[in-house]
């Protein structure tokens, strides 16, 4: 028995969890600006950048199911141990909890941003920088579960 | 930079003269008091004011409006260009057309007030004409008068009848009611009808249909209903026609678009002139000007107003604490200024950040970015837009800002050994066949940021240690310049050799055992003598003992502060990955022809994505650092920025002025 299903399964949270902390994050983001721009389409442009703030969390989600995908014999790579297996599925939470719940807050924050945005369009930089400090603890789960995850097929267990 | 306050009296007549050119050079920045001085008194211009204003507002509105009926097609890159460059004497001109302009802005206006009028209008029709259609296969008109026997009933029934029913109904409502009737209209909730019954009964009937809940309509007229439809629609297609022909004359008023945003500059240039002359004091004679100005720039600002005005009599003084403040720096840190005056300019206790900040700007930007391939992008798209669109000093320090960063990129790039993620050895892989990484393909030693993560972790918070010691050093330089010689040892100094104590510390763990003992005994000596000093305004031997152990505490700020550094790493990282992730991506369909397309596809929109992303990270990672980790330290800022009385227009500047 190897661990290919709990490699599957990585693979599926790491994606899935961050995408849907992206896809509520964006979701309420695209809502509020959409509000603005009905008022003033001319805000497009920096109501997109404030929308597609929160959009990143599903990215990294992506990216190490990705990894997952071609060092474990999907895509290419080896086929896992059973254990092997379990320590991608283990490594994949980080990604996909810390995208999610970051998701979920760098939505909220976006959407304050927007609304600060729409009442005096000088405020943009101001929200564009509140918003990405948020996106840190995004990345920081994405660098934890990805060296974790390329390491794995090196590990003897 | 350092400021001279400048005093400027000169007679009434030179006035305008004078304050065209110092608006021309924009070398003073103005100062207003609220208080007259004895003897002066203020001219009240609010009347003029007043008047530009409406002008400009009526131009924006204008403006807008043929921004909507005639979208003007603009490139994305017109935004980064600078201000039209016009000749002295064509504002003469602008300012010869403005009335013509402003009678144009105001049949703009007028024609699209018609438009709205003609489109409520039209609303109106359509309700007429909703109201109408249920009384159109009535042939008599709707306000049909008594005949001499009979009385008319022409109106409506809110509910829905068929000739049996309402029969009924009536009867019910008066038993000896003689009637006849027509349904003209009927449907689940009106009835329209037309009711005849003897004269004499008109009473009666009159009671029974209201008991119906019987309603004349609202505004009858003396033609039948379908008439009545067919002038509505008549009407209807006039307006149609008015608008349509409205609108081609609104359309072809987008010819002015440019004259009109000359125009509006105009106003609003003359509008800030002349709120400067309502704050200026003046006799009947002389006016004078209060107001600061550069110490390098005194010379030319002398030379200005004797050409403007050769009996002017200028007068410098030291500028006190609260002049505003004035960066300047050499063409390497200048573009930072934007940096830093965003967080906020140096009050006169601070020095200047920018030069030492700058340069760890473009480091660190460079070490978050790390992309050879991204950074040489930067630096040709910066150095493009600098040659081709002639950008403001704004603009241009912008400009130059992310050109020092892409090159920065470009080195941290070649270190981690990063072009386009790892684009070379994938390209190397496809034509050959031979898997190969980049460390094989290029020939100097480089720093995987995935399999050396953590010397980049160790190298990144070494590099923290050194911006903080940097940041503390000038702290040190501030408390020695204002003579707080506690605060620069004690405070600064004892801090920063025991950082140095525990820098050395970890560097033995690596090294050996004598470093480790050096370290620990620099960082043992710094405590005891934090202990010692830190409790020095605390009253009692308890409280200055206390005082000093309390601080040690502080040690906890430093290490989240050098941690912190620690998304050096971070960020670096992730370019890498999704660089190699999307290069990974577009190889998927192999070498085949539509395998080519789909990599080039996949190659461009997943760096555009990644650069996107990362740089924007970078950026504001990297200004956090600066504000949060290192001007902590030593920057309290809080300085007014100096903003000179200057062309503050839109859309052309005067060719030959200074442009600060």
């Amino acid at each position: 028995m190897n661990g290919m299903v709990f490699a599957i399964l990585a693979a599926t949270i790491a994606t899935v969890l961050s995408g849907i902390g992206s896809a509520k994050g964006v979701g309420s983001a695209a809502q509020t600006s959409m509000g603005v721009l009905s008022e003033d389409s001319s805000m497009f442009g920096k109501m997109l950048v404030l929308t597609l703030l929160p959009g990143t969390q599903g990215l990294y989600g992506f990216i190490v199911g990705f990894i997952i995908m071609i060092s474990c014999g999907i895509l290419g790579g080896n086929e896992p141990t059973l254990m092997q297996g379990l320590g991608y599925l283990a490594a994949s939470l980080a990604i996909g909890f810390g995208g999610m719940f970051s998701g979920f807050a760098q939505g909220k924050a976006a959407v304050a941003g927007i609304s600060m945005c729409a009442k005096d369009e000088k405020n943009f930089s101001k929200a564009m920088v509140s918003v990405t400090l948020v996106e840190i603890y995004a990345l920081l789960a994405f660098i934890v579960s990805l060296l974790m995850v390329i390491s794995i097929p090196g590990m003897k267990i | 930079m350092k400021m001279k306050s400048v005093r400027i009296i000169a007679l009434k007549k030179d006035r305008k003269r004078i304050l065209e050119h110092i608006q021309d050079s924009s070398l003073v920045h103005i100062r207003h008091f609220d208080e007259c001085e004895n003897g002066f008194e203020r001219v009240d211009t609010s009347a003029q004011l007043q008047q530009f204003e409406r002008n400009a507002a009526l131009t924006e509105q204008a403006l807008k409006i043929l921004d909507r009926v005639a979208p003007e097609k603009k490139s994305l890159l017109s935004s980064f260009k600078g201000r039209r460059e016009i000749e002295p004497e064509e504002i003469g001109k602008i300012a010869a057309s403005s009335v013509k302009v402003i009678g144009i802005c105001n049949k703009i206006c007028d024609l699209d007030k018609q438009l709205a009028d003609s489109a409520a209008e039209r609303v109106r029709i359509k309700t007429a004409l909703a109201q109408l259609e249920a009384w159109k296969n009535l042939d008599i008109p709707m306000n049909t008068p008594d005949t001499a026997n009979t009385a008319v009933f022409l109106g409506s029934l809110p509910k829905g009848y068929d000739n049996t029913s309402l029969s009924e109904a009536l009867a019910a409502a008066a038993p000896d009611l003689l009637f006849e009737f027509e349904i003209i209209f009927s449907s689940s909730n009106i009835t329209c009808l037309f009711l005849v019954t003897p004269k004499s009964q008109k009473e009666t009937a009159d009671n029974a249909l209201r008991t119906l809940g019987f309603s004349r309509p609202l505004n009858p007229t003396s033609k039948t209903p379908s008439e009545k439809a067919k002038r509505f629609r008549k009407k209807d297609g006039e307006l149609v026609r008015k608008s349509e022909k409205d609108l081609e004359t609104l359309k072809t008023y987008a010819r002015y678009r440019e004259s009109i945003e000359d125009t509006q500059d105009y106003f609003v240039l003359r509008s800030e002139k002349y709120k400067v002359i309502s704050e200026l004091d003046q006799t009947k004679n002389v006016f004078i000007l209060y107001g600061y100005v550069p110490e390098d720039d005194c010379e030319k600002l002398s030379e200005i107003c004797k050409r403007a005005a050769p009996d002017c009599i200028i007068e410098y003084e030291d500028a006190e604490d609260d002049a505003p403040v004035k960066l300047k720096n050499n063409a390497f840190a200048e573009p930072a200024e934007s940096i830093v005056t965003m967080y906020s300019p140096p009050s006169k206790k601070d020095v200047d950040p920018t030069p030492i900040m700058a340069f760890f700007f473009y480091f660190f930007f460079g070490m978050m970015f790390s992309d050879a391939g991204y950074g040489l992008i930067l630096i040709i798209a910066t150095t493009i837009g600098l040659k081709l669109l002639k950008p403001d000093r704004k603009m241009k320090n912008n400009l130059n800002l992310f050109r020092y960063c892409g090159v920065a990129t470009v080195i941290w790039g070649l270190i981690f050994g990063s072009i386009f993620g790892d684009a070379p050895a994938v390209v190397y892989t496809m034509v050959t066949g031979k898997a190969i990484t980049m460390q094989q393909l290029l020939p100097w030693p480089i720093l995987d940021t995935q399999k050396d993560a953590l010397t980049i972790m160790i190298l990144s918070i070494a590099l923290g240690l050194v911006h903080v010691l940097a940041g503390m050093c000038c702290k040190f330089y501030v408390c020695l310049k204002s003579k707080d010689y506690a605060g620069a040892f004690f405070d600064t100094g004892l801090w920063m050799t025991m950082l140095i104590g525990f820098a050395v510390l970890g560097a033995g763990i690596a090294a050996g055992e004598i470093l480790i003992k050096i370290g620990a005994g620099i960082a043992i000596v710094s405590a005891v003598g934090l202990v010692l000093t830190q409790g020095r305004d605390k009253k009692g031997i308890f409280g200055k003992l206390f005082g000093g152990l309390g601080s040690l505490y502080d040690i906890t700020s430093y290490i989240s502060d050098l941690l912190s550094y620690s998304r050096l790493l971070a960020l670096g990282l992730t370019t890498g990955v999704m660089a190699q992730v999307f290069n990974m991506l577009s190889t998927l369909l192999g070498t085949s022809i539509p395998g080519i397309i789909y990599m080039i596809v996949i190659f461009l929109v997943g760096h555009a994505i990644t650069i996107g992303l990362n740089a924007l990270g970078s950026y504001v990672h990297t200004m956090r650092l600066q504000y949060v980790e290192m001007f902590s330290k030593f920057y309290d800022g809080g300085g007014k920025p100096f903003e000179p009385f200057s062309l503050n227009s839109k859309k052309f500047k005067i060719k030959n002025s200074n442009d600060q």
